[in-house]
């Protein structure tokens, strides 16, 4: 499932990041890197995205959430 | 030697230290070459002299940016002695991830475990001691906002230059590649080695995250907007109060020192423009000055606080969509908000910027909000030509116009200053709620406005003394100016722009101060005061409106009046703007390469106003 459709106060585990380098070389610096699990916090339309990793909270643009593949923890 | 590097993640309080260690033994430049931000300074501790480096701020060393890029080959260069290395304690995990990558640098270093209260205060513990010695380095527990931690870091960088120390293990490498994949494994080698040293170090804390009442409000699409619109014009009031009492009695030095000044120089017997300069001239500069710095006292500690405590970030979250439009992070909303106010408010407000680019581009789109002064001069302007309604549209147009000259900047400047390649899509950290540290705050403004005070003094000077040159007139007579002589010369030029020689007299004075508009109109047209007067003490002259009024429509058409309220509209801002301007971005190149733009800018739009409404009025 994309981490841009999960559902506010959801956990899941990253399953892939995608293959942009520089994307994948920021993303991975602030926090999520593939395997991390995290808490989506709050996911509103036209918003970018909250999430909770590594006792971070942050805020994902949209369109790079839909690059980002995950599994549904809990 | 004793040269010491500040490496950290933004957030990471990097610059609080730098600030907090060299006080006002700072110097502020480019890396060569580089439009980012170069800060050095120095302290002396005990009879010993320490020169430290802030390195740019950056979440990694993995070379993808400018920023980075500089960092590694400063590190690698040996041009630092010791690196402290900055976490945060709240966020230790994530935070380390730069300290992953210095690793591999094979430096002498100490990590400085920051923000230790706000980690106390989320109940995390930390065994610092242990994790000393699984890195290898000495690790200080610390809080930069609280000045009582200092000695003991001041301390630990003496010890650490005599006897260093480097990190013991560094993540495998997975390569030296730049595919994809590669990064990957590179960063999973990282974070494992990071859960490697942080063994045992940290208490569990992994509790679900539930956002507070506050953030629940603040993030919420709708109402947050409004909220974040409503505290930052609060912000811009409370910067006012804090300013108003300097601007009073910077405004009463004119008034209270003329005529004594003008009275001991005529006993002397001198030469009347030296009176004129001493009189009127530089008690005015004090004024410009006084207000200009209380105006950059007021504003960096109503932003100190608004993003020490993390609101900032909050905001930039909710506008990031609409600015990433202009190219411009979401902070930028701050500045922009306070630039209707004051354009030398927005501009000293966009120290909140992460980079220079951005910094530079926000400044010079923020040019292009009308401030408070235009809105004092223009209705008033426009109501000697226009009916109410007439009035009112025009403030629409203007209002119109200036969202369309934000996106000219930002397509004009945009490509260089905020390069397509860097504008990835936000992916920022919203940073916990902290308490703030007042005594930080304020000192770190003080600091600020009386450096640009000093500065000020010295540049407005120079630039009066050349518009005090063209604008001085022996007996008052305007005629007698040389502002009017080049401004009558050049009239068949200036008429392309639909501005005759009193309004293109204007225009200029429109550069030096908005409010200056009325009074030189008053004296081209009407002609009872001097020139001088008028624009130096813009502020406390009254002008007779109908009288004006009167004089500048027999002489002016309204296709004129439009072409020439949009031309001052648009112009630079006042001089204290561009001189914040240059102040904020060390950079002269770029402040008149901006200015330039909006002088041409403003005259284009001039021409084209004139001649377009010149068919229907």
């Amino acid at each position: 499932m994309k981490l841009s459709e999960l559902k506010g106060d959801t956990c899941a585990r990253i399953r892939s990041l995608g293959s942009d380098r520089r994307f994948v070389s920021r993303i991975t610096s602030i926090g999520m890197s593939e395997g991390a699990e995290f808490q989506v916090v709050r996911n509103d339309r036209n918003m970018p995205v909250l999430i909770y990793v590594r006792e971070t909270l942050l805020a994902l643009n949209r369109n790079d959430c839909e690059r980002i593949e995950t599994e549904v923890i809990s | 030697m004793n040269r010491i590097a500040l490496l950290g993640q933004p957030n990471s309080g990097k610059s609080t230290v730098f600030n907090a260690l060299t006080g006002s033994r700072q110097h502020v430049g480019n890396w060569p070459g580089k439009t980012v931000e170069k800060k050095d300074g120095s302290y002396t501790w005990k009879g010993e002299k320490y020169t430290l480096t802030d390195l740019p701020g950056s979440y990694s060393l993995s070379g993808t940016s400018d920023e980075e890029i500089i960092t590694e080959g400063f590190i690698r260069s040996g041009e630092a002695d010791l690196v402290c290395v900055l976490v945060d304690a709240s966020q230790l995990e994530r935070s380390m991830y730069m300290l992953a990558d210095f690793a591999a640098l094979d430096h002498p270093a100490v990590l400085l475990l920051n923000m230790m209260d706000v980690a106390a205060s989320q109940g995390k513990t930390i065994d610092a001691e242990l994790l000393s010695r699984n890195l290898g380095i000495p690790v200080l527990p610390f809080t930069a906002a609280d000045s009582k931690g200092y000695d003991a870091l001041k301390d630990l960088f003496a010890k650490e230059l005599s006897d260093p120390h480097k990190l013991k293990s560094v993540p495998s490498a997975a390569g030296s590649g730049h595919s994809a994949e590669e990064i990957k494994d590179r960063g999973k080698a990282k974070y494992e080695w990071i859960s490697g040293v942080l063994e045992n170090v940290t208490g569990k804390g992994s509790e679900r995250f539930v956002l507070t009442k506050r953030d629940r409000i603040l993030l919420s699409p709708g109402w947050g907007k409004l909220l974040c619109i409503g505290i930052v014009l609060l912000g811009f009031l409370a910067a006012m109060v804090i300013m108003l009492p300097f601007m009073g009695i910077g405004s009463m030095i004119p008034g209270l020192v003329r005529e004594p000044i003008a009275d001991f120089l005529n006993g002397l017997g001198v030469h009347q423009w030296l009176v004129s300069i001493f009189s009127l001239m530089l008690p005015n500069v004090l004024y410009f000055s006084i207000s200009m710095a209380a105006f950059v006292l007021g504003v960096n500690i109503v932003f100190g606080y608004l993003e020490e405590v993390g609101f900032l970030a909050r905001a930039a979250y909710q506008f990031d969509g609409v600015l990433s439009k202009l190219g411009l992070q979401g902070k930028a909303v701050a500045p922009m908000l306070m630039g209707f106010g004051c354009t030398i408010g927005g501009a000293s407000g966009t120290r909140v910027m992460d980079n220079w680019g951005q910094k530079m581009l926000a400044i010079a789109i923020v040019w292009s909000i009308p401030c408070g002064a235009i809105w004092s001069v223009i209705p008033v302007i426009s109501g000697m030509f226009f009916s109410a309604w007439g009035t009112m549209l025009v403030c629409a147009c203007i209002l119109l116009y200036a969202a369309v000259m934000m996106w000219i900047v930002s397509k004009v400047f945009g490509k260089s200053l905020s390069p397509q390649e860097n504008r990835s899509g936000m992916i920022m950290e919203l940073p916990p709620y902290h308490k703030a540290h007042w005594g930080h705050i304020i000192k770190e403004a003080l600091y600020k406005a009386w450096n640009i005070f000093a500065r000020a003094l010295r540049t407005v000077t120079l630039i009066s003394l050349i518009f005090w040159a063209l604008s001085y007139s022996s007996g008052g007579n305007i005629e007698n100016s040389l502002l009017y002589k080049i401004g009558t010369a050049i009239e068949p030029f200036t008429r392309i722009f639909g501005l005759g020689w009193q309004t293109f007299l204007a225009f200029l004075s429109s550069a030096f101060a908005k409010e200056a508009v009325l009074g030189v109109l008053n004296a081209a047209f009407v002609g009872q005061s001097s020139l001088l007067e008028v624009t130096f003490n813009a502020k406390t002259a009254a002008v007779d409106t109908s009288a004006l009024a009167a004089a500048m429509s027999a002489v002016i058409s309204k296709p004129e009046a439009l072409a020439f309220i949009f031309a001052c509209t648009f112009n630079v801002p006042c001089v204290m703007a561009l001189f914040t301007t240059y102040k904020e971005s060390h950079s002269f190149k770029w402040t008149a390469r901006v200015a330039l733009f909006y002088i041409g800018c403003a005259l284009i739009l001039s021409c084209i106003v004139y001649h377009v409404t010149a068919l229907f009025l």
